[in-house]
């Protein structure tokens, strides 16, 4: 399964869950990325990372190893 | 700040997430002036004030750091989230407002439901209705009521509309809350595991598509569209990204692009240190005329003694010194103020977290970073948005390094030393370079401590940079300019009296004990005369004595000890350093220009004992090298201590950058000399 650091420029995908291990998974629930969710990558860093996805009308920026937690199917 | 509130009158607290408008309602219902700005953290302490005369009814309301949940994640959340269980000071709220903003409904309800689940008693007021409304979308405040079991009521902080209903509300419920007794609320953070989000947030967006319709023109649409929501078959995009601003879209493509993104990043940054002089010019201009005038006619009018000399040397002309220099502190705030209320710092701190993170810092050490240009206090305060402590320390403990404007009124007076006023855009640029050395020097020493980080810096954190990125908006210059006249009002008021204090006392040791000297007077001028004395009352004074004490320091350095006396004078505040200089070398002259006349007496000045001139380019860069690293605040030691909870890093801070101070400073010299520089 993909996660959302592997979303390309462009490219939706709908949320399947959340990895509960990782130590930023709460935060990342709390702004709002929720399996069903549909996120798109909107924007990248000047080194690909922090990377930026559109989830609930509103723009979060997360860095990459953080998005590996967002499962996408 | 105890006359700001009544006691034994309701206490409302606001909280909701960050930019969600609190700080705006909060101004409007407390008729105060705080800083509002487009990025999330920007308020990081509450504030608390009473209620205006004119809504009619007594109570006490605070402002708070935002959060987006009650579990905190950043020391400036849990400030927040402390207060609501029960603050330091005004013990538990009665009533809390919770601002959400329409366009994040979904996002913003977690708040909601978990202050209710606490047993709060809450009161929502949601902001940004009109951005809703401009995408074609409706909120029904009453359904949303409903769904949620308290008052809704749309509001605009920055307008006043639906204040009105607010403030009834916020009556009704504590009559309601005092008839009843207040519960009190129930600490149940364990709750809020990963299963109470996923199924709350499902909640949320079935409630989202209950309350929200699309706003239609037509009234045949409107019912096709009441049918649709009972069959419950509205569609699914109203959830989507139709809320995202689309302009912002835009410029994030432009702004974050990766090649034009960093080059406009690097853009932006010159101009706003490059135009703080020439644009600053003309007013200083102004400002500088007006006070030597001033010291110019005093000194006439009082004629020649202790008394005439006092006022126009030691207070006009110490202070104003100083003050010439509020026209660029002035400038300076009202760019930061323009970049915060545009949207871009959340950008720039994106933008710059890769290579920050590379040195052991965080993209959220950028906004720190950045204030710390105009003031260290305020800077070391913010960094409480950062959550992990090692980058949040390692943050402050480099934030003195950063230029702040303190320095600018004595690298402005050594810059116009180097290059003469004609060329004032030289002097931009070399004071654009000076904030690059700042920023060089800063980032190579939290690279370097972050090597020695367990020596110096112990703590261990998860490392995480999830920041939301505001839409843009157009800043509202009014509003921004009224900012910065605040910031250069409380800048004014801070560094005045000490100033004021101190510029009285260096001109005291200046001109005491010997202070009227024996000259032999046959043969010569009166101006000559004077001159004989200034320099013979200088050099038998209080001042010198200790000077020649220090000497030995400022000998390697190539100064001797009237610039010592003025660097150490300049540990209590920077900006004495320029009065202290005005003092030393007498600037009463007949040019009527302050600044011009303290630079010719800088020119005509010789070391001691010596035929070498005093202020050479050599020196004067060594200097300016001194004032880049030395951690010449005490106010910045104390917030240090206070917000690293020890004297352990503001105390490293200390000796580290007065000895790398003084260390390049003397390599600088030294060095140009070498080079035939002198
Ligand atoms: N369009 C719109 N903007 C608002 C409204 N309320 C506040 N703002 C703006 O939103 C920004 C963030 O507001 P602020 O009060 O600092 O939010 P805080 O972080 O919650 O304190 C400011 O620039 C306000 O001018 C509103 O109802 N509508
Ligand atoms: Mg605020």
């Amino acid at each position: 399964m993909k996660t959302a650091a592997e979303l390309k420029f462009g490219e939706t995908g709908i949320i399947h869950e959340i990895d509960k291990s990782h130590p930023s998974s709460r935060r990342i629930l709390e702004v709002g990325f929720t399996p069903g969710q549909e996120i798109e990558l909107l924007n990248t860093s000047i080194f690909n990372d922090p990377i930026a996805f559109s989830v609930r009308g509103s723009i979060i920026a997360v860095r990459k190893s953080e998005a590996n937690c967002i499962k996408i199917l | 700040m105890k006359s700001e509130i009544i006691e034994d009158s309701p206490l409302i607290t606001l909280v909701g997430p960050p930019n969600s408008g609190k700080t705006t309602l909060f101004n409007y219902l407390s008729g105060k002036n705080y800083k509002t700005v487009n990025y999330p953290g920007a308020t990081v302490e509450y504030s608390i004030s009473k209620l205006q005369k004119k809504f009619n009814f007594e109570a006490n309301i605070l402002d708070s750091p935002g959060i987006i949940s009650l579990v905190p994640n950043s020391p400036d959340e849990k400030v927040t989230i402390d207060s609501l269980y029960s603050h330091p000071r005004f013990g538990i709220p009665d009533l809390v407002i919770l601002t959400i903003d329409a366009s994040q409904l979904s996002r913003h309800l977690l708040l909601a439901k978990q202050l209710l689940d606490s047993n709060f008693k809450i009161i929502i007021a949601l902001t940004m209705t009109d951005l809703l409304q401009r995408k074609g979308y409706n909120i029904s405040t009453s359904e949303l009521g409903k769904e949620l079991k308290c008052d809704v009521i749309k509001i605009d902080g920055r307008t006043g509309n639906g204040i009105e209903q607010l403030v009834k509300s916020i009556e009704l419920n504590l009559e309601k809350i005092k008839a009843l007794g207040n519960n009190l609320p129930k600490q149940i953070h364990n709750n809020f595991n990963v299963e109470y989000l996923l199924s709350s947030f499902n909640d949320f967006e079935l409630i989202e598509k209950k309350v929200t319709s699309k706003i239609l023109i037509e009234q045949k649409q409107i019912n096709l569209n009441k049918a649709n929501r009972q069959l419950k078959v509205l569609n699914n995009d109203l959830v989507k990204n139709n809320y995202l601003d689309t302009t912002t879209l835009k410029i994030d493509n432009i702004l974050l692009h990766k090649i034009w993104g960093i080059i406009i990043f690097f853009i932006i940054m010159a101009i706003t240190f490059t135009s703080i002089f020439w644009l600053a010019r003309p007013l200083m201009n102004i400002v500088d005329t007006s006070f030597g005038f001033l010291s110019f006619s005093v000194h006439n009018f009082l004629g020649i003694n202790w008394f005439s000399d006092f006022v126009s040397n030691g207070i006009i002309n110490g202070t104003g010194a100083v003050l010439i220099f509020v026209p660029q502190i002035l400038i300076l705030f009202l760019i930061l103020g323009l970049l915060e209320d545009t949207g871009y710092l959340a950008r720039g701190a994106m933008l710059v977290d890769k290579p920050l993170s590379k040195i052991g810092l965080n993209g959220r050490s950028f906004v720190p970073m950045l204030s710390g240009f105009a003031c260290a206090i305020p800077a070391i305060l913010s960094t409480r948005t950062i959550p992990n402590k090692r980058e949040r320390l390692l943050t402050i403990f480099i934030i003195p390094l950063m230029s702040c404007s303190a320095r600018l009124p004595v690298y402005a007076l050594l810059l116009a030393f180097l290059f003469p006023a004609k060329e004032s855009w030289v002097a931009g640029l070399a004071l654009a370079s000076i904030y690059i050395l700042s920023i060089i020097s800063s980032t190579v020493m939290a690279s370097i401590i972050n090597k020695f980080k367990n020596k110096i810096i112990n703590a261990e954190d998860n490392s995480s940079f999830i920041l939301e990125l505001p839409a843009y908006r157009l800043p509202k210059f009014s509003v921004v300019l009224s900012n910065s006249y605040h910031s250069a009002k409380i800048y004014f008021k801070k560094a005045g009296p000490i100033i004021l204090i101190l510029s009285s006392l260096i001109w005291f040791f200046t001109y005491f004990p010997n202070y009227n000297p024996k000259i032999n007077s046959s043969n010569l001028s009166q101006e000559k005369v004077i001159q004989l004395q200034n320099s013979e009352r200088l050099s038998s004074s209080y001042a010198a004595d200790l000077g020649r004490f220090i000497q030995p320091v400022m000998t390697p350095i190539g100064m001797d000890w009237r610039v010592g006396v003025s660097l150490i004078s300049a540990f209590a505040a920077r900006e004495v350093f320029v009065s202290s200089l005005a003092l030393i070398f007498k600037v009463t002259d007949s040019e009527h220009k302050l600044q011009s006349s303290i630079l010719s007496e800088m020119r005509k000045a010789k070391i001691e004992g010596t035929n070498k001139f005093l202020f050479t380019p050599a020196t004067i860069t060594g200097l300016i090298i001194f004032f880049v690293f030395a951690l010449q605040c005490i106010s910045t030691l104390a917030v240090s201590r206070k917000e690293t909870g020890s004297w352990r890093i503001p105390i490293i801070q200390f000796f580290l950058f007065t000895f790398i101070a003084y260390l390049f400073t003397f390599l600088t010299v030294n060095g140009l000399r070498a080079i035939g520089i002198n």
